[in-house]
């Protein structure tokens, strides 16, 4: 294989990697939207819940199936609290207000984590050891398979849901119209809180995929999170499978960008990139345009 | 000599042509209505007239000036002002603020103007708000001044989008629907209204279900059934002619 | 919400009498000590004179110098956010590079602070009108989505290119000189912002009550009945965007001087979301209650220092009550408590 190529796969790879983790993010985004019309500024948290509660479990004995488990079951529980306690009560706010709300869960997890967990970095250990796998001459890390096969699952998995679960129908139902779904007889209270442990359960687990490879803190959240965001807008708002392409996109042209042009400006990267989309679709690759009929 | 004219219009969403082809003219100083059964394409119609769709075939002229195309407030800039079916009103403002609104182009909106607050400024609003204060008196909301839009109900806000369309002091005033869901007297206010604001010597097209209404102000109908026009001319003539019997009134009743 | 108590004396009930005639009632004048430009400035006039009679320390002009500035972004932001409706998460952006743009002419290159000051007003303002065009077609989450992006863009910039900025450390900056003499301590710099802050409420409020402000507010109420009565929406936003970078851009560069130092923290998102809390909290198309938003919002952390590394739970939970109890914000919900109270005794 001539060096360029390896060296273009080495990138893509990683830009996949990663970018199945914005897609997780991403389509917990899309689940909250689709759901209550809500950006849930706090689904960075649950990413960084994921992690740290792993991390946490298995230095107080738990082995890591165990803790995974574990975590991803605290974290969903942290979802629930934050529709029933900060977001249902909030219901007929203002978007900005809504905002300021989830930000403001945020803040309060990262805190609660930081006071309790501490501020330091963690690795977890990698699902199936750490020896590099070639592919085509380029290496791939074993995590990185967990990330994409997880993933990739996790997608057929919500597919499988929405498709031929009465559960999964009534999301949809409210999606499309939450007065309609009401009416047909659909729980949406119910529903709303079932979007929000969905997300956070798609967040923890991404958040728990890549704790081996970038290790975690009480803040690996933020960026997370606003990746996450992005990758859902640039798909265009509660579009699903926007998320996953925009996630996709996002970590392929973060990692070519930071491997060919500099890696300083890797985190710009995708910012640059949706600003650029948004000026010629201001709907996102996928979201439908919104006329107001007057 | 015409104030509007409409040539070849047609435009579509999707599979729906909601007007095709449609071509008319609109005398000044006239009401002129526009009537059909629903989803006939009135206020596409009238979006394309007033800039908010571009029509995709066609071409549109106020005054003979093509202004096919031009933004809505490039046309107001021009003499057009509407209300619209869906009202469209300013819900956190007063009243008198969202007539105010109304009257943006009379006024000095400069920057910086307005950051120091120059008299010009000052004078300019107190003119307005007494003149905006009259047209609200004319159009029976006296008792709304500085009453929070969002606070009124329909029947006040109905004649607040026309109060609001007045302010601009157009040549040619698009009303959509401006009777719809009002109960007879309020009906009967907004005839007299649109007579006298006819009488003023603004053109007005009317786009209108009441058929009493319409036929009893109207100098000039046109008739519209799925995108083109059925037929035209003045109420007796449409009242008479067999395709609007059979496609429209009588469907009616 | 606060814009709409205004001196004029309507009420549903006075049909029969004239405009002029119902001017200057007791009542009125009540509802004119209520209102934003009559009571609203000679309250903030008079605290700002008293104030310093309760400042001992340096301590304190620290903490109320940075309340000014903080206050005189906000007071910009609630023109864009408030009045025009459009959500910006990317400010503290804006401020960032008026900091940075002062801080590099005077600390690099020997520039006049009292240039540099002007300079970085203009560069924000035209790189806030190059974007603003593309920016503001959006609306809702994506221009969440795009002034969020454009800030991080500008904090990362600012970050990385340290051999201008120092990167993450930050930077020393000169003090501001006035005719050959340092602007030098805290009473000194008092003045100064509060100069600073009383223009920019000014401003405001005379906006507000214009045209233009009128047209903020329409176009926010509905964009294409605003359209048309002849608003040019898509110029109105972008002045206004304009408007509230630059004002950011000189509290800024004001900043900067009076820190005699600067880090990407200014620009950074959480400062960035700090500002619309402010907006938010004070209440929202109110210019008192950004100022207020702005003094609880920067006095909040001082007092939670005490509480060390619980700051952050803290401040998360108090984000979240506010918003929860008051979703309209302070003032707006104060002045409509102390209006039914006015009614009330006047009745
Ligand atoms: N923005 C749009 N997107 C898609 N279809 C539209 C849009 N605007 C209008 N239509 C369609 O065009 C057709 C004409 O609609 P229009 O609103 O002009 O009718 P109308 O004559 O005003 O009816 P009504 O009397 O009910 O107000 C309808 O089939 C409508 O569904
Ligand atoms: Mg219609």
């Amino acid at each position: 294989m001539p060096p360029a190529f390896v060296e273009f796969l080495q990138f893509l790879l990683s830009g996949i990697t990663s970018g199945a983790i914005y897609a997780l993010v991403g389509l917990g985004f899309a689940l909250i939207y689709n759901a209550s019309h809500v950006i849930n500024f706090a689904q960075g948290e649950f990413v960084m819940l994921g992690g740290m509660l792993t991390w946490a479990l298995m230095s107080a004995g738990l082995d890591l199936p165990l803790a995974i488990g574990a975590a991803v079951a605290l974290t969903v529980l942290a979802g629930l609290a934050l529709e029933k306690l900060a977001i249902e009560p909030a219901r007929d706010a203002d978007v900005v207000t809504l905002i300021i709300i989830t930000i403001g869960a945020g803040i309060f997890l990262r805190g609660v984590v930081s006071v309790t967990l501490g501020k330091d970095f963690h690795p977890l250990p990698s699902f199936s050891g750490d020896d590099p796998i070639s592919v085509l001459g380029a290496t791939i890390m074993p995590q990185s398979l967990w990330v994409l096969g997880v993933s990739a699952l996790v997608v057929i998995a919500l597919q499988l849901f929405f498709r031929y679960t009465l559960l999964g129908k009534s999301i949809l139902a409210t999606s499309y119209n939450r007065d309609a779904a009401r009416l047909m007889g659909v729980n949406v209270g119910f529903v709303l809180l079932l979007s929000f442990g969905l997300s956070a359960m798609l967040g923890a687990m991404a958040g728990i995929l890549i704790a081996p490879i970038t290790a975690t803190n009480f803040e690996v959240g933020i960026i997370l999170g606003l990746k996450g965001f992005a990758a859902a807008i640039l798909g265009g708002l509660g579009n699903g499978l926007g998320a996953i392409v925009g996630g996709l996109l996002l970590g392929i042209i973060e990692s070519l960008g930071a491997g060919y042009i500099s890696s300083d400006y890797k985190d710009a990267m995708a910012f640059v990139v949706i600003l650029g989309v948004l000026f010629f679709m201001p709907s996102g690759l996928f979201g439908r345009r919104r006329t107001e009929r007057v | 000599m015409t104030l509007l004219r409409v040539e070849g219009v047609s435009i579509q969403f999707g599979g729906v042509q909601a007007i095709q082809d449609l071509d008319f003219v609109i005398n000044p100083g006239t009401i002129h209505s526009i009537i059909g059964p629903n989803g006939a394409g009135k206020t596409t119609l009238l979006n394309m007239i007033t800039g908010i769709y571009a029509p995709s075939t066609g071409a549109i002229y106020l005054d003979d000036v093509p202004i096919t195309g031009r933004r809505p407030h490039d046309l107001a800039r021009l003499g057009l002002a509407r209300t619209f079916q869906n009202l469209q009103i300013m819900r956190t403002m007063t009243a008198l603020d969202n007539v105010m609104v109304g009257r943006h182009l009379h006024l000095n909106r400069n920057l910086l103007s307005c950051l120091l607050r120059l008299p010009s400024v000052t004078r300019g609003d107190r003119q307005a708000r007494k003149r905006c204060v009259e047209l609200m008196e004319s159009v029976g909301l006296g008792g709304y001044i500085d009453a929070e839009a969002g606070a009124m109900p329909y029947g006040a806000l109905k004649r607040l989008e026309i109060a609001r369309a007045l302010a601009a002091e157009p040549k040619l005033l698009l009303l959509d629907e401006p009777a719809a869901g009002l109960n007879a007297t309020e009906t009967k206010e907004i005839d007299e209204v649109i007579v006298k604001v006819a009488r003023s010597g603004v053109t007005v097209v009317l786009v209108e279900h009441d058929m009493k209404l319409v036929m009893g102000i109207s100098d000039h109908i046109l008739v519209l059934d799925y995108g083109r026009k059925l037929a035209e001319g003045t109420p007796e003539a449409v009242r008479a002619n067999p395709a609007v019997v059979a496609a429209y009134l009588g469907a009616v009743g | 919400m606060a814009h709409n108590v205004r001196p004029s004396g309507y009420s549903k009930f006075a049909k029969k009498q004239t405009y002029t005639r119902r001017m200057g009632t007791k009542k009125n004048r009540a509802q004119m000590l209520l209102s934003e430009r009559g009571g609203g400035l000679s309250l903030l006039i008079l605290v700002i004179l008293v104030l310093p009679l309760f400042l001992a320390n340096n301590y304190h002009y620290d903490v109320v110098v940075n309340i000014g500035i903080n206050a005189i972004v906000v007071v910009g932001l609630n023109l864009l956010i408030g009045h025009a409706g459009q959500i910006s998460l990317g400010h503290a952006g804006f401020f960032g590079l008026g900091a940075y743009v002062s801080a590099v002419l005077t600390a690099r290159y020997g520039v006049h602070g009292l240039v540099a000051l002007p300079v970085g007003a203009l560069g924000v303002g035209i790189l806030a009108y190059a974007i603003a065009r593309p920016v503001l077609r959006l609306s809702g989450h994506y221009l969440a989505m795009a002034t969020l992006g454009v800030g991080l863009i500008i904090h990362i910039v600012i970050s990385r290119e340290a051999w201008l900025t120092g990167g993450p450390d930050g930077m020393y900056v000169p003090p501001l000189e006035v005719m050959g003499v340092a602007v030098y301590g805290g009473p000194v710099w008092y003045w100064i912002v509060a100069g600073a802050l009383i223009l920019a409420v000014w401003l405001s409020l005379n906006v507000i009550d214009s045209p233009v402000g009128r047209a903020l507010r329409g176009l926010n109420g509905s964009e294409v009945a605003a359209q048309a009565a002849g608003v040019d929406t898509t110029r109105y936003k972008v002045m206004v965007f304009v408007l509230s970078a630059v004002m950011a851009a000189v509290a800024g560069s004001l900043a900067a001087h009076f820190s005699e130092f600067v880090s990407p923290t200014k620009a950074s998102f959480l400062q960035s979301i700090l500002f619309v809390t402010m907006v938010v909290l004070g209440g929202m198309a109110s210019t008192f209650g950004a100022v207020l938003g702005a003094v609880m919002l920067t006095l909040l952390p001082q007092v939670l220092a005490d509480f060390a590394d619980y700051e952050q739970v803290i401040l998360g939970l108090i984000m979240m009550a506010v918003m929860i109890a008051l979703p309209k914000g302070l003032v707006p919900t104060l002045t409509a408590l102390v209006k039914r109270w006015v009614r009330r005794a006047g009745s």
